[in-house]
């Protein structure tokens, strides 16, 4: 048995032809229960035909729903919660503020004290360094002192060893020109038979050495 | 062969009420407006002022500064600031009516359905031209808008109806045609595909069902889209009218 269902879309009127055993599973589900449904009652005219409204119109209940909702809002962020809200950010701000201003005094205070401290490691400074120059200046007197009495010492005892190395050499020279007059003596005694005057040959022997030194 | 039924334009619009005058539509703007009033009042609850802020206050000052310095500052300067409240509230409400579009079980921005744009493009057109009038006098503000100074005289003619028009009736409809169309546009991009993806992966049929993934690959990507879309149209509209209320106020601006 075939039904007839006529909708209506706007100003366009459709109608279907549609058989109660169809196996059409193109035709819309809507379509066919609604064809199922009417195949027992009487068709129904266009102006019981219910169209939804147009949804570019605006709907004046949800106009009312979103004005009075929006107002709401409006005045409970205009004289609640965003003073609210500014008002702790204020706050928080002020403090942060103030705790800035707060570490730049700390700063100041810190850069005062790290300058004092610089002042005090320069004098400081200032004062050892005339310590170790006056410490060294003692150290080099000290130490010209003690070279010049180290080198009177050495003076000394190289002149007493000259002294005691000429009178050692002149004993030597005596002892080696007696040596030499006694040989040069018993020489000429054994070869003249005779003994020389001593003190030709002592005179001898000393002009000798004399030249042999020269 | 697959069965898909796409409803009508109007049946995915139009929702049932939960009583009488009050629907679906209702609902997400009583529920923008009990979020950002709930977001608020837990932000402005007292906190040591020591400590960095967190939580609700974190973002709640965040929406704030937003609206300070990304749109009064850059369009009405500092003495804009006094109007912080009106823009938030303009902000949140439209942001939170867009949201519910991609929210399961919602999955309707409010603003898809032209009351709501429409009520704030009205509001929007009455508070600058109030604001106009108020600053400038009635004469003086109708003399700003319809002869714009540094003009030569002939060119009134044509210059005075175009502003008459483009300001009048261009500005209020443009608002509310942006932020509705924009909305619902994205509203049936996403049920387009996801009436598609279901089509696909309830078909008995070895090659339409893995096809299925497409279209819910793009239902995925068309979903995070509106998350920016959202966003963006919000803040287009809380622009648009702190430039409105600021030219109002300040024509030589």
């Amino acid at each position: 048995m075939l039904t007839a269902i006529v909708t209506q879309t706007g100003d366009q009127v459709q109608v279907r032809l549609v058989s109660s055993e169809t196996t059409d599973t193109t035709m819309p589900e809507a379509v066919l229960m609604s064809a199922s449904a009417e195949a027992g009652s009487t068709p129904k005219t266009d102006a019981e035909v219910k169209t939804p409204p147009n949804p570019v119109n605006p709907a004046i209940n949800e106009m009312l729903w979103a004005a009075g909702s929006f107002f709401v809002l409006f005045a409970l962020m205009r004289y609640f919660l965003f003073p609210r809200l500014k008002k702790g950010t204020e706050a928080r701000y002020a403090s942060i503020r103030s705790n800035s201003e707060g570490a730049v005094q700390v700063k100041a205070d810190a850069k005062t004290d790290v300058a004092e401290y610089e002042k005090a490691l320069d004098a400081a400074r200032a004062e050892a360094a005339g310590r170790v120059d006056a410490a060294r200046q003692t150290v080099d007197n000290q130490r010209t002192a003690q070279l010049a009495q180290v080198n009177a010492r050495i003076a000394a005892a190289r002149a007493e060893a000259d002294q005691k190395n000429a009178a050692a050499r002149a004993a030597a020279q005596g002892d080696v020109a007696a040596a030499v007059a006694t040989v040069a003596t018993r020489v000429a005694e054994l070869a003249l038979g005779k003994a020389p005057d001593a003190s030709v040959v002592n005179a001898a022997v000393a002009s000798t050495m004399e030249g042999s030194r020269s | 062969m697959i069965a898909l039924k796409f409803p009508e334009i109007n049946e995915i619009l139009v929702w049932k009420e939960l009583f009488p005058s009050f629907n679906k539509i209702s609902l997400i703007a009583v529920l923008a407006v009990l979020i950002s009033s709930a977001l608020f009042f837990m932000a402005g609850r007292k906190s040591d002022v020591n400590e960095a802020p967190k939580g609700s206050r974190n973002l709640a000052e965040v929406i704030v500064d937003f609206i300070e310095d990304g749109v009064i500052m850059q369009t009405m300067g500092k003495e804009g600031l006094r109007w912080t409240p009106f823009l938030l509230t303009l902000f949140l409400f439209i942001y939170l009516c867009n949201v519910p579009g991609i929210i399961p079980l919602f999955q309707m921005p409010a603003t898809a359905r032209m009351a709501v744009p429409m009520f704030l493009a009205l509001l929007i057109w009455v508070v600058f031209n109030a604001t106009g009038i108020k600053h400038q006098g009635v004469g003086g503000y109708f003399k700003s808008v319809l002869f714009p100074p540094g003009v030569p005289k002939a060119l009134y003619i044509l210059v005075t109806p175009i502003e008459l028009i483009s300001t009048m009736l261009v500005r209020p409809f443009s608002l509310a045609v942006r932020l509705f169309a924009n909305m619902l546009a994205g509203h049936i991009l996403l049920v387009t595909f996801a009436l598609l993806s279901e089509a696909l992966f309830q078909a008995n049929d070895k090659i339409l069902i893995p096809v299925g993934i497409l279209p819910f690959i793009m239902l995925v990507f068309l979903t995070s889209f509106e998350v920016l879309v959202a966003f963006l149209q919000a803040y287009i509209f809380a622009m648009l009218a702190a430039v409105y209320i600021g030219g109002a106020a300040h024509p030589e601006h």
